[in-house]
């Protein structure tokens, strides 16, 4: 049930990054700038709310679905890549470190809006980065500055609209009270 | 350091292994199967959603448009009348001229301008997520004949050219991306040059810029530019205006010539494009630009 909403939900947040956002004239505003990134701010929300192994599969698949959808501007795989890395940081570490709304209890909505900022910003530096190491000519250095800082702006902007609620989405679906406790890691982190 | 189970692990390792798979596939030169019959879904999935969103979302952005645009539409109203009498005076002395006109239009070959054959399109996307690439998405494709490597103009000159087309959808790389390089030939003295988009190594910044090969070519500011034309028409086919040089940049010890251009095709409002799907029987030259704003036909 819960897997299946997810998915529904994804699928819609994806299709609609792809024809409607891309269809923004964002460019106009910024010239040539990048638009918000709705995948980064679902991305988050999931790795959130799951394990590690099961976020790296949401990012790739959501990542893998952007690169197939029109305009084809980049190789298949650059964006499962690191969206999938990004899934499996993020819950990484919120894992691990017990933050603000650790394991079991509802994620704390300010800190998921953070989470977003930073992801986006890490994102957009992988994806620049993984650009340099392609020889992609179009990232220059100060064009990155630009597309990583206004992008993860918009994406911040955005993540309200997707990120907080996915969350609230999967934390009112979790059958029952323990549903997200995992195993033999400690609510406090290590 | 961070904990994470073996298996957990595993799953990352076989998801990166198979997203560099892709992209080893996708950045090789030539179509992959694998990756073409993923564009293809996708695109399944992408072109009627498009349409649909393009059908509700039309009255709203007309009305964005309109809101854009008020604060302009006083000046702009007063524009169009000035423009309106000028044009309606100039159609009257058009009328006396007309029976000479037609004569001289047989003589010179002008009708059919070009001789291009071409399949309209509506631009579909104008941002990428990530906005790095100058790409847009034109809801014509193999269906329509479209392939890659083919001229997309509009009304006004060139637009770029396709380098991914499916069956109902094709991403055109517009001439303004960074990656983009047009052989280029000077209206005026029929020198060669390239213009890429974006700004070259070394130039002032600029949406167009022109390196001419010839140091010695005379140019300046308000020449204008046709495209030179490649093997066969792909990916460009000659005759195309691209712009018009707005600045000449003079640097010593320079090894060619770097002029900035104003394009002929308003990106920003890109709509109605269309893609040559064969080019002329013959190079038109620059019989497709309009005439010289300076120096009106009916003079000559």
């Amino acid at each position: 049930m819960r897997s299946a909403v997810t998915l529904l939900a994804v699928a819609a947040v994806v299709l609609v990054q792809a024809v409607v956002v891309n269809r923004l004239p964002f460019g106009a505003l910024s010239d040539g700038g990048p638009g918000p990134d709705l995948a980064v701010a679902a991305v988050v929300a999931l790795a959130l709310t799951t394990g590690p192994a099961a976020a790296a599969g949401w990012g790739f698949g959501i990542g893998l679905a952007l690169d197939v959808l029109p305009p084809a501007d980049h190789a298949i795989g650059r964006y499962a890549l690191i969206l999938c890395l990004a899934g499996y940081l993020v819950s990484l570490i919120h894992r691990n470190t017990g933050a603000p709304g650790g394991v079991g209890a509802r994620t704390s909505r300010l800190f998921a809006l953070g989470t977003v900022l930073v992801t986006a910003l890490g994102v957009g530096l992988a994806y620049a980065g993984l650009g340099v190491l392609m020889g992609d000519p179009r990232t220059g250095l100060s064009d990155i500055a630009v597309a990583v800082g206004v992008g993860a702006g918009l994406t911040l902007a955005a993540a309200p609209l997707v990120t907080l609620p996915l969350l609230w989405l999967r934390e009112a679906l979790s059958d029952h009270e323990f549903a997200t406790v995992q195993g033999p890691m400690s609510p406090r982190g290590w | 350091m961070l904990r994470d189970s073996p298996r957990s692990r595993l799953t990352l390792t076989v998801l990166v292994v198979l997203s560099v798979v892709l992209l080893v596939l996708d950045g090789r030169p030539g179509r992959d199967p694998v990756t073409a019959a993923a564009r293809a879904g996708g695109e399944l999935v992408f072109a009627p959603a498009a349409a649909g969103v393009g059908y509700v979302a039309a009255p709203v952005g007309d009305l964005y448009d309109t809101v854009r645009r008020a604060p302009g539409a006083a000046d702009r109203i007063a524009e169009l009348e000035e423009a309106n009498a000028e044009l309606e005076e100039e159609l009257h002395a058009a009328r006396l001229d007309e029976g000479r006109a037609e004569h001289l239009d047989e003589l010179l070959h002008l009708s059919g301008l070009g001789g291009y054959e071409i399949v309209p399109a509506q631009a579909v996307t104008r941002t990428t997520p990530r906005g790095y690439a100058d790409v847009a998405t034109i809801d014509a494709g193999t269906e329509s004949g479209i392939d890659t490597d083919m001229t997309v103009v509009n009304g006004r000159g060139l637009v770029g050219r396709v380098i991914e087309a499916g069956p109902r959808t094709a991403t055109v790389l517009l001439a303004t991306d960074v990656t983009s390089a047009v052989g280029a030939r000077l209206e005026s003295t029929r020198k060669i040059g390239v213009v890429t988009g974006g700004t070259v190594p070394g130039g002032p910044a600029a949406d167009l810029t022109l390196e001419l090969f010839d140091m010695e070519a005379p140019v300046e500011a308000g020449d204008r530019l046709v495209t030179l034309g490649s093997h066969e028409g792909a990916p460009f086919v000659p005759g195309v205006p691209i712009g018009t040089v707005e600045d000449v940049q003079v640097s010593p010890g320079a090894l060619s010539r770097i002029a900035v251009l104003t394009p002929a095709v308003d990106f920003a409002s890109l709509d109605l494009v269309g893609v040559v799907v064969a080019g002329p029987a013959e190079d038109p030259r620059d019989s497709v630009l309009p005439p010289k704003p300076d120096a009106p036909e009916r003079e000559k």
